[in-house]
């Protein structure tokens, strides 16, 4: 197979029906099946901790939305996977300065949630640009980095990226979400780590921020700030801020090795666990299903995440490896955080879980993310 | 389009940065993968113990304690409804501002409340009493602003009720929350912290039988508290009732005759050693107690110099001067140092080497045999007679008839006294004996230190001519179905090895002390009286005024010891007091029978 005959070759061709035909029988149908499968443990688990309130608002009403949040991420998955991301990528400068807007607007007109303005709402939707802003980083960054790739990496390389990073950061931090802030920031890390910045800058990369450290912590609001000690020791503080540690722990611990069965979990069909179908969805599955579940829902994060890999080390170009890689990262930061949290290995940040968590934008973000590494993966067969 | 060649280098470093990268999520899975292990495997069991924990909320439901009633079935203590003010821990969600709040209805120290807490949370989900008994306007107060005290409840528990406030406190005792100190005894086993014990008298002594099972209700419980099932109930169940020997108007009569003074007074039958009354005074509401009190009420009442809660019958110990002349008196008979007809010629002074023991009557009682001598507690007498017996024989007649050990009632915190011999002196102060000490001590002065029950156990051997029964204050105790529990029969602990011809001699010479003698005051009209009278001196102000006496002389029915501490002679001050209830006891008796033949 020659150069020539690559990627451009077969979207200029005669029939679009043909070449999209062509390029479905090239999907990556095991990342497919992988993601399915995560929905539906997900969709089980949200039912089991759901559906007794339900009886009030209507049978299942939550795992319902989270089906249509499933599915309407599919759309955007599809959506995402047929546009060729060259394409995309052509858009990432406008994509992130709507983030911007978006997140700017957000801090002043957007929904009060306990204290915190994260949504926007629009025509009867509500999302949350945070979400959508982790895509465009994601593009954006790949853009950048990948037109910047001729020069010998050096400080504006690595330096220009964290600038761009913190404005959103900033932003996000305004709302204020702490743990999507850290999101972007690692996202940030690992794709420069990836593009191959050389080591000395990571390293001066982690003594800087070892010594901004305190600087940081006198930004932190009082509650960020006691999340962060609780989680040195919950049990400081047991009936209140440590609580959802605390309980989140016991409620994994009390599953054993084989869990205590879907709809049988002490502390979450008795609502000791808090935001179970959210954040500490993780914990359900701990205790319903014990360590065996958590165990499949682990592999099943490993041999996506793996997919993620694969995708990036074969994709056509570096544009495509730094898109696969940002949303691999994406998907591990999540991944990480949320399950170290419930575990009481992180502080509590209030992270989702992709593919479990109820959680419209968050769900279509992961589907997007899908669909980018499937189109990259596509491009890749007839490199 | 690229630059070959960067792109190659690049390409290279991603691929291998991207191996790294893999790595890393490996080495992140698995530090997960064995936290998760120890979570749920290794921990698993605690944690699932701590989930079922979380979930089950015990309500705890205190027992009615048993009632008190007096031996003719007259109610004395009872339990009645309270509120208290209880919180649950988990639910609180601001302490400050519930502290806050609560202390604007109720006085309280919201550093005590934090500590109340802190030390008596076994489990957030269980009710704990921050405040009990409160009043009725402090209760509409809270129900009004109710939505101010989120994680709070007034829950209504039975309160102990003394109908007849201070009557008999000392006796009854009075109940309050157990003490860290006692959690840990065996008695109390199975409490925990909060609950209520007796703490003192009788209420201490049958706290098993009065206390009762707490009821307890097992309800699983979701995150908001909502109860969820009923997982178990256990109605609690009253504690028995204790019916005493007591005879509260007895009681309350000497009560009022000591009104006033400082002292103690016992009234029991010397042939079953059924307690009819028993007096310590000044004494104090046990009701107070069932309040919670705070930190300058209870140093009012704990640090009280007249020592209210101290109940001197058994708790306080006192030289028992003159009246200590029966045990001297016994002993020269026993021993033969005497007999009826000996006689001892008082000048009014003894003298032992250089040293000068005064009698009472300075001018002298002249000659005088052992019944005289009796009769006017003469000092001279009682010296020779212990001078010849001396130190060893003194003591062990003290100790036969019961000094220097406790009497066996069924009161808690007993004393012993103290019974001097020559051992206990060189081992105490490493002093030896002197002859002098001999001659204080057959008068009752000097190391020599009783209770006066132990005072009053000696009046009933000599009344009862060496029988010992145990003193005692409980009938029978009944449970609330009516079965009795217990029922309590005079218990004859042991015969005392005296002759009949002593107790003859001895109890005539009490004759002759109301009769003619020194306790003429304790003579009265219904009843033949026998007596002794007592001053004791003691260092810390005026005499100790004493009087043993029983009636009637020929057969015993009762026995009555009083003691006024610093009341000065024990003819003047304690044998008028006796006499009244001698009085009061045959009047009362003499009515009922009129009574019980007009029906």
């Amino acid at each position: 197979m020659s150069v020539e005959l690559k990627s451009s070759n077969i979207l200029s061709g005669k029939s679009f029906f043909n070449q999209h035909l062509r390029l479905f029988k090239h999907v990556d149908f095991t990342l497919i099946f992988l993601v399915t499968g995560l929905c539906i443990l997900g969709l089980l688990v949200i039912y089991s901790t759901t559906h007794q309130e339900n009886i009030n608002e209507g049978v299942m009403q939550i795992t319902r939305r989270q089906l249509i949040h499933i599915l309407t991420g599919l759309f955007f998955c599809l959506l995402v996977t047929i546009i060729d991301y060259h394409d995309i990528v052509k858009i990432a400068i406008p994509l992130f300065f709507l983030s911007l807007i978006m997140l700017v607007y957000v801090i002043f007109f957007g929904k009060n949630v306990g204290g915190s303005r994260r949504w926007i709402q629009l025509a009867g939707f509500e999302f949350q640009p945070a979400e959508f802003a982790k895509i465009t980083l994601i593009i954006f960054l790949a853009d950048f980095l990948n037109k910047q790739k001729e020069e010998i990496p050096n400080f504006l390389y690595f330096s220009l990226p964290f600038f761009f990073t913190g404005i959103l950061m900033l932003l996000i931090y305004k709302q204020p979400d702490l743990g999507t802030a850290i999101v972007f920031f690692a996202i940030t890390l690992l794709m420069i780590f990836i593009a191959g910045i050389s080591w000395k800058y990571i390293i001066a990369v982690f003594i800087i921020l070892v010594s901004l450290f305190p600087i940081g912590w006198s930004f932190l609001k009082d509650y960020q700030k006691s999340r962060l000690l609780l989680f040195l020791n919950p049990e400081m503080d047991p009936l209140g801020a440590g609580y959802n540690i605390i309980q989140s722990k016991v409620a994994i611990g009390s599953g054993g090795l084989f869990g205590q069965g879907l709809f049988s979990g002490i502390q979450s069909q008795l609502k000791f666990l808090p935001a179970q179908h959210t954040d500490f969805v993780f914990a359900v599955i701990g205790e319903e299903l014990g360590f065996m579940g958590a165990l499949l829902l682990i592999s099943l994060f490993i041999l996506v995440l793996w997919k993620g890999i694969r995708i990036a080390q074969e994709a056509p170009d570096i544009l495509g490896t730094l898109i696969a890689t940002g949303v691999t990262s994406f998907m591990f930061i999540h991944i990480l955080i949320n399950v170290g949290m419930s575990m009481g290995l992180m502080p509590a940040t209030g992270l989702p879980l992709p593919f479990i968590s109820h959680g419209g934008t968050f769900m279509i973000t992961n589907f997007i993310g899908i669909g980018l590494l499937l189109n990259i993966h596509l491009r890749s067969i007839f490199v | 389009m690229f630059n070959q060649k960067n792109k190659k280098i690049s390409k290279e470093i991603i691929r291998k940065r991207l191996n790294d990268f893999f790595i890393l999520m490996i080495i992140c899975f698995i530090i997960i993968t064995i936290n998760l292990w120890y979570l749920q495997i290794i921990k698993g069991q605690e944690f699932e113990q701590r989930a079922i924990n979380n979930c089950i909320r015990s309500l705890v439901e205190e027992a009615p304690r048993g009632e008190v009633y007096d031996h003719q079935g007259k109610l004395l203590v009872t339990n009645r409804p309270a509120v208290n003010f209880s919180i649950i821990p988990a639910e609180v969600s601001d302490y400050k501002y519930l502290v806050d709040e609560l202390s604007l209805i109720i006085p309280i120290e919201s550093s005590n409340i934090a500590n109340v807490i802190q030390s008596k949370m076994l489990n957030p989900f269980q009710a704990l009493t921050i405040k009990r008994d409160l009043e009725k306007d402090k209760i509409v107060s809270i129900e009004e602003q109710k939505y101010k005290f989120k994680g709070a409840l007034l829950t209504v528990q039975p309160e102990r009720k003394y109908l007849y406030q201070n009557l008999a406190a000392h006796i009854l005792g009075y109940v309050n929350e157990i003490s860290e100190k006692e959690l840990k005894m065996s008695d109390f086993n199975q409490l925990a912290g909060g609950d209520i014990i007796g703490k003192s008298g009788l209420e201490r002594y049958y706290d098993s039988y009065l206390r009762g099972d707490k009821g307890k209700k097992e309800v699983e419980v979701d995150a908001l508290g909502r109860e969820v099932a009923t997982i178990k109930i256990q109605k609690p169940v009253a504690g028995y009732d204790i019916y005493l020997t007591l005879n509260s108007e007895l009681q309350q009569f000497v009560e009022r005759q000591m009104y006033g003074k400082r002292g103690a007074v016992i009234v029991s039958e010397p042939f079953t050693g059924k307690v009819l009354a028993m007096v310590s005074y000044p004494d104090y509401n046990p009701n107070i107690f069932t309040q919670q009190m705070s930190v300058a009420q209870w140093k009012e009442i704990s640090e009280n110099k007249d020592n209210v809660l101290c109940n001197r019958n058994i708790q306080s110990v006192y030289p028992p001067g003159s009246v200590f002349k029966i045990i001297t008196a016994v002993a020269a008979l026993e021993e033969g140092v005497v007999n009826r007809n000996s006689k001892i010629y008082c000048p009014g002074y003894y003298q032992v080497g250089d040293m000068v023991f005064k009698c009472w009557k300075e001018s002298g009682h002249g000659n005088l045999a052992i019944v005289e001598a009796i009769a006017n507690s003469c000092n001279v007498f009682f010296y020779t007679v212990g001078q010849k017996l001396g130190i060893d024989k003194l003591s062990y007649y003290a100790r036969l008839m019961g000094f220097g050990e406790e009497t066996g009632i069924d009161l808690p915190g007993e004393q012993e006294g103290l019974v001097p011999s020559s051992d206990w002196k060189k081992k105490t102060i490493n002093q030896s004996w002197f002859p002098g000490d001999t001659v204080n001590l057959s008068i009752g002065q000097g190391f020599l230190l009783v209770t006066p029950l132990q005072i009053h156990n000696m009046l009933c051997l000599i009344a009862n001519d060496g029988f010992y029964f145990r003193p005692y204050h409980v009938e029978k105790i009944v449970s609330q179905s009516g079965e009795i529990v217990k029922e309590l029969k005079p218990e004859l602990i042991k015969k005392i090895e005296v002759s009949q011809e002593t107790f003859r001699i001895i109890k005539e010479g009490m004759k002759k002390v109301v009769e003619s003698g020194t306790g003429h005051l304790a003579n009265i009209e219904e009843v033949k009286v026998a007596g002794k009278t007592g001053t004791a001196q003691n260092p810390q102000g005026e005499n100790h005024a004493w009087f043993i006496g029983f009636a009637p002389y020929d057969k015993p029915e009762i026995c009555v010891t009083v003691l006024v501490e610093n009341g000065g002679d024990g003819s003047a001050a304690a044998a008028p007091i006796a006499a009244d209830i001698i009085r009061k006891y045959f009047q009362s008796k003499y009515n009922e029978m009129v009574k019980a033949e007009h029906f």
